[in-house]
Order: C-alpha cells, then sequence, then structure tokens
C-alpha cells in the first residue's frame, strides 16, 4: 500500500471532482494549442491576402528627387535593369518578390496613359522561393488598366497598336484589369523588353518594386544601409502604412495566442485551486487520520500534490488531443487557402505534458500546505 | 508506560483562551486498562491527544515509554504513532474511497510488514470476514467501528487509544466493541478509553474523572470484566 495507489483510489471514488478538473485543465490546454496549431497557417492566409496590398518597398535612382516622384506619381528617372539581377544575389538584403519596371506618361488613342514595362519576378537566391505577387505578362502582349480599357473601348482579345515615330509596336490585349481605384487604372502594362524599344530604353528601369513585411522599426534604415553597400546609386522609400499593416496582420495570431495563453491559464489555476481547496476541506478527517496512523507530512502532501500532477499530466494531453482536433477540424473554414499547413504539432503535447502539471502544482501548492499544517487533533476530536 | 505531569492545554480562539487541560498528572501502567471519564467539553479527547503525541501541551511533560514526547520530532512521534499505538474513534474515521480490507489495512501507509493472514486474521477476529469488500457506506455502525477497531490492532500495537468508541452505537455493538478492547487488555495490551458513559466504566481497571479540563480521583479497580 502506497501513496500513489490510495491517490489512484480516492480519484476513483471522487470521480466528479476529478472530471472537473480535467474539464479545466484539458479547456485550459486546447485554447492555446488550438491557436498555435492554426498560426502556420493563419500566417500563410494571412500573407497571401496581403500581398493584394501590393509591394512596401520602392528603390528608385538616387539622383531622383522624390518631390518630383511623388508629384508625378510614378519615376521619371531611370537605372540600369542589371540592378535587379544585383539585388537578388545580395544575401544580406531583407526583401522578396522583385519586380523591375518602367514607365513613362504617354498619349493613346488621345488619352494620357502610363505605359509599364514589367519584367517578371526575379527570385532572391539566397531565400527560399514564393509564389510570384507581381503580373506576369508574356511578350507581344498587353494588360489595360479599367479606365484605360473602359474609356477606349477596347477588350480582352483585341489587337491593339501602341507607339509611334518607328518605335511602335503591335499588342494583344490578354486581359482588362478590374477597377483598383488608383493610377493603375490608366496603366497599360507589357513586357519590360516590348516597353523598353518602344521607349527606346533597351537595359533601362525606372523602379524596382520589393517586398519587406518587417520594415517596422529599425529594419528599413539597415535595408538603406545594405542597399547603400550594394548599389550606392540606388535609394529605397516605404509605403509605411502598407508595412505596417502587413506585420501587425501577421503579428496578430501570435499576439492572440500570447494574451490566451497566460489568460487561460489563469483562469484554470484559479479553477483547479478551488477544487483542490474543496478537496482538502473535504478530506479533512482523512488527513486527520492519516497524520494518527503516523503518516508523514511529506507524504500527505505528496497525495495533494500527486493528485494534481496526476490532474495536469491528463488534462495536459487531453486538452492537446482536444485542442489539436478542433483545429484541424475547422482549419479549412477557417484558411481556406492554407488550412492544409495547419498540422499537428507534437512538440506541443511535451510543453502541454509538462506544462500542464507544473500549473496545476502551483495552483494546488496553498490548498496542499494547507492539508500539512492542518491540526490533526483538532479535526480527529470534532464530533 | 505513559505519563503526564502537570499537562496544561490551552486552545487560542481569536482572542480568547480555552483551557482544555488544566494541569493534568496521571500515569498509566503497561498493561492498564484505563477509563478517562467526563461530560462533553471536559478535555478528554484533548487529552487522549496529547498522549498520543498530536496535540503539544501548553505546559508540562509527557513521557511515553521513558521518552519526553514532545522532545521528540515530529517524524519521531509519528513512527510512534505508526508502530505502538492504535486508534479507535467515536466517528470511526474510515476512508470512505477504501473497502473493509483496504480500511484494515492502511496503517501500512506508514510502514510496517504485515502479511496478507494477519489481516485476513484480524479482520475475522472482529467478525467481518463476510465483508471485506465491502466500503463503509454499505456497514452498519457496528460494523464500522469494527473495522477501526481491526485496522487498530493490525500491527499489534502496545497501546491503542479509544475516543469514545461506543459513542455512535447500539448497545448490542458497544458490548461487542468493548469486548474486543477487553481482550486486547488481556492480550497484554493497554487501553486508555475515553468516554462518557458509564457503561464502559466496568471495563477499565481504573476510570479517573475530569472536569474542565482536571481530574477528579481515579482508584484503580481490582478486576476487569
Amino acid at each position: 500500500m502506497s501513496v500513489v495507489w490510495l491517490l489512484l483510489r480516492e480519484v476513483r471514488h471522487r470521480k466528479l471532482n476529478f472530471a472537473l478538473g480535467l474539464v479545466a485543465v484539458a479547456a485550459a490546454a486546447a485554447l492555446p494549442i488550438c491557436v498555435l496549431t492554426l498560426c502556420e497557417a493563419a500566417d500563410r492566409e494571412t500573407t497571401r491576402l496581403m500581398r493584394n496590398m501590393g509591394f512596401n518597398l520602392l528603390i528608385v535612382p538616387k539622383g531622383l528627387s522624390m518631390t518630383d516622384f511623388w508629384s508625378h506619381d510614378f519615376s521619371r528617372a531611370d537605372m540600369p535593369e542589371e540592378y535587379v539581377h544585383r539585388i537578388s544575389q545580395s544575401k544580406r538584403l531583407l526583401v522578396q518578390h522583385l519586380v523591375a519596371r518602367l514607365q513613362r506618361k504617354t498619349e493613346w488613342h488621345g488619352r494620357q496613359v502610363l505605359l509599364t514595362g514589367l519584367l517578371p519576378e526575379v527570385p532572391m537566391r539566397y531565400l527560399p522561393d514564393k509564389a510570384n505577387m507581381g503580373l506576369e505578362i508574356p511578350r507581344g502582349e498587353a494588360y489595360f488598366g479599367s479606365e484605360v480599357a473602359r474609356s477606349t473601348g477596347t477588350k480582352r482579345g483585341d489587337t491593339v497598336r501602341i507607339g509611334s515615330r518607328g518605335r511602335s509596336r503591335t499588342l494583344r490585349v490578354a486581359k482588362c484589369l478590374a477597377e483598383t481605384g488608383s493610377l493603375d487604372d490608366i496603366r497599360i502594362y507589357a513586357h519590360l523588353r516590348d516597353v523598353q524599344d518602344l521607349l527606346g530604353l533597351p537595359g533601362r528601369i525606372s523602379e524596382i518594386q520589393a517586398l519587406s513585411c518587417q520594415c517596422q522599426g529599425e529594419r528599413l534604415p539597415r535595408i538603406r544601409k545594405d542597399l547603400a553597400a550594394e548599389l550606392p546609386d540606388t535609394q529605397v522609400t516605404e509605403f509605411r502604412s502598407i508595412a505596417v499593416a502587413r506585420a501587425e496582420t501577421r503579428d496578430l495570431m501570435a499576439r492572440y495566442a500570447a494574451f490566451l495563453t497566460p489568460a487561460a491559464a489563469l483562469v484554470c489555476a484559479l479553477w483547479v485551486a478551488l477544487l483542490a481547496w474543496g478537496n482538502v476541506r473535504e478530506r479533512r478527517a482523512e488527513i486527520g487520520l492519516l497524520r494518527a496512523l503516523g503518516v508523514g507530512s511529506g507524504q500527505v502532501g505528496a497525495l495533494f500534490m500527486g493528485r494534481a500532477v496526476l490532474l495536469g499530466l491528463i488534462g495536459g494531453a487531453l486538452g492537446f488531443l482536444v485542442g489539436t482536433t478542433v483545429a484541424l477540424c475547422f482549419r479549412f473554414q477557417l484558411f481556406p487557402l492554407t488550412g492544409g499547413k495547419a498540422e499537428a504539432q507534437w512538440s506541443l503535447l511535451l510543453w502541454a505534458a509538462l506544462g500542464a502539471p507544473v500549473l496545476c502544482a502551483v495552483a494546488a501548492y496553498v490548498p496542499t500546505l494547507v492539508a500539512v499544517t492542518q491540526d490533526p487533533a483538532r479535526v480527529l476530536t470534532e464530533e | 508506560m505513559i505519563a503526564l505531569d502537570h499537562v496544561r492545554k490551552v486552545y487560542r480562539r481569536g482572542r480568547h483562551e480555552v483551557a482544555a487541560l488544566g494541569d493534568v498528572s496521571l500515569a498509566i501502567q503497561r498493561g492498564e486498562f484505563a477509563a478517562v471519564r467526563g461530560p462533553s467539553g471536559s478535555g478528554k479527547s484533548t487529552l487522549l491527544m496529547v498522549v498520543a503525541g498530536m496535540a503539544r501541551p501548553t505546559a508540562g511533560r509527557v513521557t511515553f515509554d521513558g521518552h519526553d514526547l514532545y522532545a521528540l520530532s515530529a517524524r519521531e512521534r509519528a513512527a510512534i504513532r505508526a508502530q505502538r499505538v492504535g486508534f479507535v474513534f467515536q466517528l470511526f474515521h474510515l476512508l470512505p474511497y477504501l473497502t473493509v480490507w483496504e480500511n484494515v489495512a492502511s496503517p501500512l501507509l506508514s510502514g510496517g510488514l504485515v502479511t496478507r493472514s494477519d489481516i485476513a486474521a484480524v479482520v475475522e477476529r472482529v467478525g467481518l470476514s463476510g465483508r471485506v469488500d465491502h466500503r463503509p457506506a454499505e456497514l452498519s455502525a457496528g460494523e464500522r467501528q469494527r473495522v477501526a477497531l481491526a485496522r487498530a490492532l493490525l500491527k499489534r500495537p502496545d497501546v491503542i487509544l479509544a475516543d469514545e468508541p461506543t459513542g455512535n452505537l447500539d448497545p448490542d455493538n458497544a458490548r461487542q466493541v468493548m469486548a474486543h478492547l477487553a481482550e486486547f487488555h488481556r492480550g497484554g495490551g493497554t487501553v486508555v478509553l475515553v468516554t462518557h458513559e458509564v457503561f464502559a466504566e466496568p471495563y477499565a481497571q481504573r476510570t479517573v474523572h475530569l472536569e474542565a479540563g482536571n481530574l477528579i480521583g481515579g482508584e484503580p479497580r481490582t478486576h476487569a470484566p
């Protein structure tokens, strides 16, 4: 006969008390486990959705006046196209999704349009491959902004001639883009080579668009410093609102988890402490008897602490099971694009199996102390 | 075997002090059956707890087999209780989630070597062989007290401290319990019985009276029934 044996018999006898404790611990463990299991999918989903907000970095020639840039809303200066390939070889620049473009205002069918040549996205050599977020326009084709298409009556499949004075080119309209409510609505997009030919600027670009979702705080100065080292005759500017929105949105899930975990742990600890307190109150006579039988205070303490640890172990494992199951069941409803990235994270089982017993032991500490220090003589002489 | 020398025990309840034992001096010999009688609140149970090493007296000295009980550590006092003392309480104090067999064996939690046949023998001795798998809730009051008796007897203690063991029993069951205590005494054991009932008195060799925490009288009887 041992304390462990007695503990198990008592748990079997007071099933309801133990079950209520289990529910609390399992719920407290399940909540953060569910959120953390979904975190990867949430992060990717956010990334995918935030990509629609566009690029947040713009690299332009150093000589360009930003006043001039903002007043015209595009860069009229140019720089070598080769720069985009130099950036892509950089090991230190924390940017992705490099898109080189050349753009000029021109007249077409009596209307001002922004002729924009795009190079297909250049991947960063030392960073993992990412799905393209820019437009990829084959040579000989054009994408029309909504306003240009509407005002000129251009439709998908039409063949249009762009340019003049011996530098014209026939392009097939592959797509008429949806209205964006921005300058993009008056753009005619084509492959960079076609636009370079049309403008007589071979090997030149106006700007490089890029994406860095961590441009908050001290990141931008670092990018500026690294870019200056790679390409001294360029400058970088940030579309701050986009950068901040991206960073904050991607941070949201982690912040939820960071709030939920201690909140759930606190509620669970209070609940377990209350149950442990009730258990000690209910078993005062038993504690008195055990002391009368010569059972030491260490063993009495072990009886109550052991119960809390057992509660934490089973509750933590149960919480992992419930949290993971809920996450996997609802992942595609919550994250239709990236739900598949939510998988059971077995490392969380280890954390639950370690964390929940510690939490329960902490919660049961004071009730156990009361159990150990209560006066057995007083309890045993009560009528 | 047990000696109380000018023992005083005061409980503090808030700002009030209650003297459960005033100035008690008492010696109980090995093999003696001593009864302590007195009305409710006279300090009988406190006296028993002091003797058991579970309630440190406010003043005075308690010796158990020559050892100054409260000069020993709590662990040493617990060891004495585990090895040499058996308890029987008015409210039985059985563990509700254990069977009769397991309750009888529960003193083994504090150590000791006892065989299954020892447990079976003591269960048979109190007439509960047919109920070993029952839980306390399934037993009558008399049966519960006999389980408590078997538990007290299991480790063959030197002393049984009995606190109103017949207080919740009908006369038949009370007689049975007293008969078991008398049998233990005849086997050489020491019994300290605390009671407020006259009924138990004839079993004791000596009865001391406690009133308001102080002893009154205590002449030895020559024969126990």
